[in-house]
């Protein structure tokens, strides 16, 4: 099991040093390059040539790559040159409200997305299979920005039920505003994300119903409803969990976006801020922030497959 | 009883296309038309006029006016030019890129295939929305930017399609055969392999086409796209937004384009690719790489 | 009971039994029938095997009368368990039976059991289900069944999954499961198809051994004219959705009554050499929506005449409680005789084999 593990970290390392010299190679696209993103473009020479020994620009490249790598692997990022607060110290204050945010549209995901597939694998080439399948569609078709417009002119401007821009309040300080706040985008972003879960979950439990075990469960007397409870969605749940990679993917996505939309305080939004203010150390921070989790789920997801599989040895 | 009556035989017709594939069909014709003769027709997109703005829709602004009086509907006509010129050019960008990385990485294995999937990897370790940003964040915000961004988001499609595909045509005897004349490597790959691989790729064109849209929209919803003052959807559905309570229309109208012309794409693609394999349900390849917002 | 069941009036009713019984498969907007009204009966304690070539419809048949297939399947007739019609059974009712009065077992055993799911848990969901047996109980009349089925080691392998085990085991494990709810009846649908010869004999060895101490009735569905040979009282031969031949086993082997059951004979390998006559039966089943009129294996028999195009066959007695459904019947069966008659003295293709048991062993022993 620790050799499996530690076999996929290794080769995990390739991929994260690539993408990680990508991130920090971006600050030479600043104008004036990382020199001019520290004493502005109006320097003068001597200003200049300060920052460029106080950054380590005058020694050689991978030495300047290694330096940053250490300093990011322990969460240093520098500060944004904006506000000149620590980057890793907004991010800090960010990731909260977009795990917060997850959580929400994660239930939300599962509680439409699970009945879906379900009912739709349940009733496969009926009226209302296909009704679902043109929900699905739908779901995953329908561009989250513009559900979420919808979805505020409805319940904000119509009905007047909901706020139209969401705000952070922590769940454990008072749940009925955070829940308030928290309604509108995580319908947005789990109504999307219900959509690839409904399609492949259904798939996943059509082909397993065809398989011979599930015509012995029916000859040993199970009752069909413990047949689609235990046998089919136990084994369905198996190849469905390695599509979860893809989920997260869609979901962070997706997160930014909704982020957006509802001008909800969350890691997506504090990047997008620092792209249209052009600062790199923060867009930095952003990127590796996220990757580092989209890498360690997929992780995650991995090493739970394996020890859910009896078929898999990771010996 | 004769046995007539216990073989009640079926026959068999040629199944018409649904009519959801027609309806997209016709829906993308009218919006390539606008998108392609933009110019040609009565319309500006620029035009202000203050006294007539936020106008709902009327006849004379079949979808209204927005925050400066410019009309919308020519706004969402020119978008669609802004939209599909993106799009295509993204995945034309993504094929040129793709393609060749999965025929090599396909046809040669080995160390060539273990670089160049890495490489693959190394994009796929971003969601793609994220991707295309850190491009612009880069590049700069401008069309040309966008362009490249989508583009080379959907590099890991392409190459992944491609490269399943050649590993599949490398057994068959008339590659064999070609390699028996002494063909050279590039050769057998460019013409010979890739003609053969060409509708499983043209169905991914049509589904890239649909995610490009979306990247592109997204992208300006965000305000990382196409710069203002180019008509996009994206743009309008972020300028929109501002004024729900006045102008509910403003961001809806065109929202609902923009997914109408994604929708459209998606259901061409499920069509194609149930055309190309008729046991797959019709779920495309590329709704596997569909990453975004 | 409404009608009293062929050959056994006056007597209790006979175990199960399918009474013009069909089955036809939902296709597009019609339907296409695969079984064309079925008489069967199986009585108390009898093995009863089913023999055909594939698509004949000899499993449709039972897995359609367990309302096994789903909704596509669509039956007619009446399934008799104990002289009650199976049809009007509730789904709970019917799971009281699968399982519980009729245990199944398949032909690819591994596929067959659950793969995330040990072994133990599997067995001991029958014997909840059928026996309200639980917990530690539970466990105990799981290891006993794993021994009775002849698996060493019970105990590691109820912790076990089924991709761990060889398919001759996990086709112990099967019956294991089928005998956990006591079942009157064993339905073994080509139970050894999927296995190697050796295992197979070792599976049939098995099931005989079963059936002696619990006087436990069997079907046993086959392709393998040797494998029914060696377990069963009764023969029904099944051809294109119909029987066309049913006899006592040693009858039917020593006389067959039917041009498709002496051409199956026939087309059983010999390991002797020479000395039999192959003459294999050309041609394939024809396919459902393509049935020929008349006699379904007209096309394909040697002895076909004109008018075995008009009309099906019905079934007839050809002897001591066999019946053969050949338009021929009559005209055949003397010429057989005349012919066994001149190859007596001689050697005689049919009549030579007939010493099964010993057959099958030198077969087993060659494999």
């Amino acid at each position: 099991m620790t050799g499996f593990i530690l076999r996929r970290l290794a080769q995990l390392i390739p991929v994260l040093l690539i993408a990680s010299f990508a991130i920090w190679a971006m600050i030479f696209a600043v104008p004036g390059g990382p020199v001019g993103m520290m004493v502005g473009e109006n320097a003068t020479p001597e200003e200049i040539a300060a920052a460029t020994r106080k950054l380590g620009l005058d020694r050689p490249i991978p030495v300047q790559y290694f330096n940053w790598l250490t300093h990011a692997v322990t969460g240093d990022f520098g500060q944004s040159l904006h506000s000149r607060d620590p980057v890793t110290k907004l991010i800090g204050e960010r990731l909260p409200a977009t795990l917060q945010l997850a959580l929400v549209s994660i239930l939300v995901a599962l509680v439409i997305g699970i009945p879906v597939a379900i009912t739709g694998a349940v009733k496969e080439g009926s009226w209302v299979d296909r009704l679902l399948n043109g929900w699905n569609a739908l779901a995953l078709g329908v561009p989250t920005f513009w559900l979420g417009i919808l979805l505020i002119l409805l319940f904000s401007v119509e009905l007047r039920w909901l706020p139209s821009a969401s705000r952070y309040v922590p769940l454990w300080e008072d749940p009925n505003q955070a829940l308030r706040s928290l309604i509108l985008p995580g319908l947005t972003l789990g109504l999307y994300v219900s959509g690839i879960l409904a399609r492949f979950l259904k798939a996943s439990l059509v082909s397993e119903a065809r398989a011979d075990y599930v015509r012995t469960a029916r000859a040993k007397g199970v009752s069909e409803r413990q047949i689609v409870g235990h046998h089919i969605m136990q084994n369905a749940l198996l190849p469905f969990i390695t599509i979860v990679g893809l989920m997260v993917a869609n979901f962070i996505g997706g997160a930014v976006v909704t982020e957006a939309v509802f001008t909800y305080p969350g890691l997506g939004r504090l990047l997008i801020q620092a792209i249209s203010t052009r600062d790199y150390p923060l867009i930095q921070g952003c990127i590796v922030v996220i990757l580092v989790i989209y890498m360690a789920i997929s992780l995650i997801v991995d090493i739970l497959y394996a020890v859910i599989d009896p078929r898999i040895e990771y010996r | 009883m004769t046995v007539q009556e216990g073989v009640l035989t079926k026959r068999r017709r040629r199944p018409l296309p649904p009519l959801g594939f027609i309806i997209s069909l016709g829906f993308l014709t009218v919006v390539i038309f606008g998108a392609v003769f933009a110019n040609v027709l009565p319309i500006d997109p620029l035009a202000q006029n203050i006294v007539d703005s936020l106008k709902p829709p009327s006849g004379s602004h079949w979808f209204g006016t927005d925050e400066l009086g410019r009309d919308i509907m020519a706004r969402v006509i020119f978008g669609a030019r802004t939209s599909l010129v993106t799009a295509a050019g993204a995945v034309i960008i993504a094929a040129l890129i793709g393609v060749p990385i999965g025929l090599v990485a396909g046809y040669f294995g080995g160390w060539r295939d273990t670089v160049l999937m890495r490489f693959i990897d190394v994009l796929l370790a971003l969601p793609n929305i994220l991707l295309a940003m850190a491009l612009i964040a880069v590049l700069g915000r401008s069309q040309t930017a966008a362009l490249i961004a989508v583009g080379v988001a959907g590099v890991p499609s392409f190459a992944r399609i491609a490269r399943a595909q050649v590993l599949t045509l490398r057994q068959l005897d008339f590659v064999s055969a070609v390699r028996g004349f002494g063909c050279s490597s590039s050769y057998i790959m460019f013409r010979t392999i890739l003609p053969n691989i060409l509708s499983p790729l043209m169905v991914q064109v049509i589904v890239l086409s649909s995610v490009a849209i979306l990247l592109e929209a997204a992208l300006a919803f965000l305000g990382v796209g196409v710069p203002p003052p180019t008509p996009s959807w994206g743009e309008m559905l972020r300028t929109g937004k501002s004024y729900l309570y006045e102008a509910p229309y403003y961001a809806v109208l065109p929202g609902l384009v923009l997914t109408l012309t994604i929708l459209s794409f998606d259901t061409i693609g499920k069509q194609m690719s149930r055309a190309l394999d008729p046991r797959s349900g019709g779920g495309t390849p590329g709704e596997l790489e569909r990453a975004g917002p | 009971m409404l009608h009293p069941v062929p050959g056994s009036t006056g007597a209790a009713p006979p175990l199960l039994s399918l009474e013009d019984f069909t089955v036809a498969f939902a296709q597009g907007a019609g339907r296409t029938r695969v079984v064309h009204g079925i008489d069967l009966t199986l009585q108390r304690g009898e093995a009863l095997g089913i023999v055909g070539e594939s698509g004949c419809g000899k499993s449709v048949t039972w897995l359609a009368a367990l309302r096994l297939l789903g909704k596509r399947a669509v039956t007619t007739g009446r399934v008799l368990l104990n002289g009650r019609d199976l049809s009007g059974f509730s789904e709970r009712e019917l799971a009281d039976v699968r399982g519980g009065r009729i245990g199944l077992i398949f032909q690819d055993p591994t596929s067959c059991l659950n793969p995330i799911l040990r072994i133990g848990t599997q067995i001991g969901e029958a014997l909840r289900l059928h026996r309200g047996l639980t917990g530690k109980a539970a466990e105990r009349e799981a290891l006993r069944l794993l021994d009775r089925v002849g698996i060493a080691d019970a105990p590691r392998r109820l912790r076990q999954h089924a991709h761990e085990l060889s398919g001759g085991m996990n086709q112990r494990v099967m019956i294991a499961i089928a005998l956990a709810g006591e079942p009157d009846v064993l339905v073994a649908d080509e139970p050894t198809t999927a296995l190697d010869a050796t295992i197979q004999a070792q599976i049939l060895d098995l099931i005989r051994d079963i059936r002696r101490d619990t006087g436990m009735g069997l079907v046993l569905i086959s392709h393998d004219l040797g494998v029914i040979a060696d377990l069963c009282d009764r023969v029904a031969v099944m051809y294109a959705g119909r029987v066309v031949e049913t006899a006592a086993t040693q009858d039917l082997l020593g006389s067959p009554r039917h041009p498709y059951t002496r051409g199956l004979l026939a087309a059983l390998p010999s390991l002797e050499g020479p000395r039999v006559r192959l003459t294999p039966v050309g041609g394939t089943v024809p396919s459902p929506d393509a049935m020929p009129p008349g006699c379904a294996f007209a096309p394909r028999c040697a002895y076909a005449e004109a008018h075995c195009g008009n009309g099906i066959p019905v079934l007839q007695p050809a002897g001591t409680g066999h019946l053969s459904a050949c338009r021929r019947l009559d005209a055949l069966m003397g010429e057989w005789q005349r012919q066994a008659a001149r190859e007596a003295g001689r050697h005689d293709p049919v009549v030579q084999d007939l010493d099964w048991p010993n057959r099958d062993r030198q077969r087993e022993l060659s494999a």
